[in-house]
């Protein structure tokens, strides 16, 4: 085995490479065309958001929140309010929720209409980017419509929503419904279900089995691509989702197979495409009148926070998979002693590093790009003694402790003993 | 004298045909634009280019060979050189018997060329853009060459003045024998060839050596400056190469005969005649064949060349060797 060894070669992919849209790296060993070993390294991107939020009230970490990423700008803001409303024991209204259901399926839509041109850009099949993207600006127009801004509609506020959707908001949305469901749909069904070249690029190609989906805690379409049937909306019976009948979109609705290859994830985003529609209309139909938020003004809304106490967790299944917020209070005071925020890029990049294993050179780019990676969103833990400025890095076995005894605290009823997968992050060593 | 004629011409050409390949990579990334909705470049973007990157400096990798700085002088040097055995309308320049034995091995040359600069390159990228410039190399050209001499042995059948050469087009071509097998052959041909074509200067589900998401760019990875002029210049003049074969094996037709034009008029319409034919094949070949697919990955390109062209040559190969059997019983 050993003489074996001096033929294979170790090539970068990344901080900067062609194939990335953020800068992340992967080490890639290579025999040939075959792949050995990927090892990832993270932290390029940390902008010390959590460093930023201890200086910020709730108000204002909003926004902050909103700034993580450009794609999911909705999700990490509504995830936040979630967040300090559990906190604060503040009660959204109805209304605020169904809206917050359409902005956040329109999101999705735009979202993962970019995910599906990016993949096709992956394998060289720039026109499908080119036209995927031109269909998605009709999504965009809308959300500037409601919001004022393409990118951060700044929709949330704790305790509801900003602006209400009115009766000309709601009507342009049902004729985009209708444009994509007459003329794109079918068209991005045809590619991405029945195209030669994008079957034989995508079909087995970053293989993600249940196993190490579930093992790797995978989210998201990634997950639901391997059969998994985990969505937040659904499992934890988010807000106002249980009443809109959503359920988590697999591939065997589709092509009756599920393989977890990348083929299978893109698949799931375009059922996921399909559920976003139905669900906005029937959020529609269901929306009750009434107010859209519990505070008129935005001071008030901060004396209820100053005397809050405790934390709170919010959860939400943004296009990429479950992001989760913690927030804890800082009685007295309007800013949050800790607010950490987690993304569904972390889990899957590992899992599908993994599953890069043994494949060629040129799934790279499409098994990286099918995960739809949100780098700017993910970021590492590093723990600095102030005292003697040491930094320890905590390790999988260090964090899953911490998570039991967690778990223990809130809920001493749950008797299932995790273990240690093994692997965890690659990178050990700090210099 | 005759050869310094020779030689005048061979440079003409090579001017002209710089122009003209340059050219056709503008209206090809403008037309591709138009296919995708886009605005697309302005057509003369490919000349900016050129001249732009001629004016920049080339930095050399630290642990580049003697042959990274070489390689793009000698791709440029063998792509001029193979402009005097190249059909344009008209015989080539320097054919004599068998030239496209001459031809196959410059046309070759090149792409050996490129991957030498880019294993001496010492990038990463570039060993596996070099690694995948052979595999699909030895690939493409046993089906290719098979039709070619199916096609040129059977053209010897009618009597020619030089066998196995370019030329020979321009006296015979293989529509005219006309039976049915023959046509049929033919058309199974140009298929083949149409597939050569669009492996020879990478694009659609053969850009698999530069594939820029993959490798960056590949060979081209450490290139910069002049030395990327000199190859951009190069490939742009063997896709015209390249084409102007696929035009002369099976749309040979002068346009100086019908407008009955005689000595050098004839020559500058036939070859004006010919660019726009090679345009045309290029466009079929090039533009819209990597607006409608995606690249394949190395395995299944060398598939595509070893189970569905190789056996699609011998087919159309054979149906020729058949049909003239035919005729002699």
């Amino acid at each position: 085995m050993n003489s074996r060894i001096e033929y294979w070669v170790k090539i970068p992919i990344g901080p900067i490479h062609p194939a990335l849209e953020e800068p992340e790296k992967f080490i890639i060993t290579l025999d040939g065309e075959r792949i050995i070993n990927v090892d990832v390294k993270l932290g390029y991107n940390l902008r010390g958001l959590e460093w930023i939020a201890m200086r910020r009230n709730y108000i204002q970490l909003m926004y902050l929140a909103e700034r993580i990423c450009g794609i999911c700008s909705f999700s990490h803001n509504h995830t936040y309010t979630r967040a300090v409303e559990e906190m604060a024991g503040i009660e959204v209204p109805e209304r605020a929720e169904y809206i917050r259901v359409i902005v956040g399926e329109l999101e999705r839509i735009h979202s993962h209409l970019l995910n599906l041109g990016v993949v096709a850009h992956a394998i060289g099949y720039d026109t499908v980017l080119h036209l995927s993207w031109l269909a998605r600006e009709r999504v965009m127009d809308i959300l500037e419509a409601i919001g004022g801004n393409r990118v951060n509609y700044a929709m949330n506020t704790i305790g509801g929503v900003r602006r209400d959707i009115e009766e000309k908001h709601k009507r342009a949305i049902l004729d985009m419904i209708e444009h994509y469901r007459n003329e794109i749909m079918p068209k991005i069904e045809e590619i991405f279900l029945y195209d030669p070249t994008v079957e034989a690029r995508l079909r087995d190609a970053g293989v993600i089995p249940k196993r190490i989906a579930v093992e790797y805690s995978a989210q998201g379409p990634t997950a639901r691509g391997s059969g998994v049937k985990k969505d937040v909306r659904y499992n934890e019976k988010l807000g106002v989702y249980p009443d809109l009948g959503v359920e988590p979109v697999t591939p065997k609705e589709f092509t009756g197979v599920i393989k977890g290859d990348v083929f299978d994830r893109m698949v799931v985003r375009v059922g996921e495409l399909w559920q976003s529609m139905e669900l906005i209309e029937r959020a529609f139909d269901q929306m009750p009148e009434g107010k859209i938020k519990a505070f008129a003004k935005d001071n008030l809304i901060l004396l209820k926070l100053k005397k809050a106490d405790g934390e709170g967790i919010g959860r939400y299944e943004a296009p990429r998979g479950e992001v989760i917020h913690y927030v804890r209070a800082n009685p007295g005071k309007d800013i949050p002693s800790k607010w950490k925020a987690r993304e569904p890029t972390f889990p899957n990049l590992f899992a599908v590093a993994r599953a890069l294993v043994g494949e060629q050179v040129a799934d790279i780019p499409v098994a990286i790009a099918s995960i739809d990676p949100c780098l700017s969103c993910t970021d590492r833990v590093a723990v600095v003694d102030a005292k003697t400025g040491k930094r320890r890095i905590l390790t999988e076995r260090d964090l899953l402790r911490a998570s039991i005894a967690k778990t223990k605290e809130l809920n001493p009823e749950v008797s299932a003993r995790p273990e240690v997968v093994g692997v965890g992050c690659p990178r050990g060593d700090l210099p | 004298m005759n050869i310094i004629y020779a030689t005048l011409g061979l440079i003409g050409l090579y001017i002209y045909v710089s122009l003209a390949s340059l050219l056709w990579e503008g209206l090809d990334r403008k037309l591709v634009a138009r296919m995708q909705r886009r605005v697309g470049p302005p057509l003369l973007q490919p000349f900016y280019d050129f001249l732009k990157l001629v004016s920049k400096e080339s930095i050399v990798p630290r642990h580049a060979g003697k042959m990274f700085e070489l390689a793009p002088v000698c791709a440029l040097a063998v792509s001029i050189a193979l402009l005097a055995y190249t059909p344009f309308g008209f015989a080539p320049l320097f054919s004599t018997r068998g030239d496209v034995i001459v031809f196959i091995y410059l046309l070759t040359l090149i792409a050996f060329i490129r991957v030498l600069g880019a294993i001496n390159s010492g990038s990463p990228y570039a060993q596996i853009g070099a690694q995948r410039e052979m595999i699909i190399l030895v690939s493409r050209e046993v089906p290719m060459m098979l039709g070619l001499f199916a096609i040129l042995w059977r053209l010897n059948k009618l009597g020619v003045s030089r066998p196995f050469s370019l030329a020979t087009f321009y006296e015979h071509n293989i529509w005219e024998i006309g039976t049915p097998l023959t046509f049929m052959g033919a058309v199974i041909l140009l298929f083949v060839f149409l597939a050569w074509l669009a492996s020879e200067i990478e694009v659609g589900y053969f850009n698999i050596p530069e594939a820029e998401e993959e490798i960056a760019e590949g060979p081209m990875a450490e290139y910069s400056g002049r030395h990327l002029a000199l190859f951009k210049l190069s490939n742009a003049l063997k896709e015209f190469i390249s084409a102007s074969l696929v035009v002369a094996i099976f749309f040979p037709w002068g346009i100086s005969g019908p407008l009955g034009l005689t000595g050098a008029g004839a020559l500058i319409a036939n070859l004006l005649f010919h660019t726009l034919k090679v345009f045309a094949v290029l466009f079929v070949s090039m533009s819209i064949f990597r607006a409608i697919t995606g690249r394949l990955r190395i395995t299944q390109a060398v598939q595509v060349f070893w189970l569905r062209m190789l056996p699609a040559a011998i087919i159309g190969a054979l149906l020729i060797a058949i049909d003239l059997m035919e005729v002699i019983a």
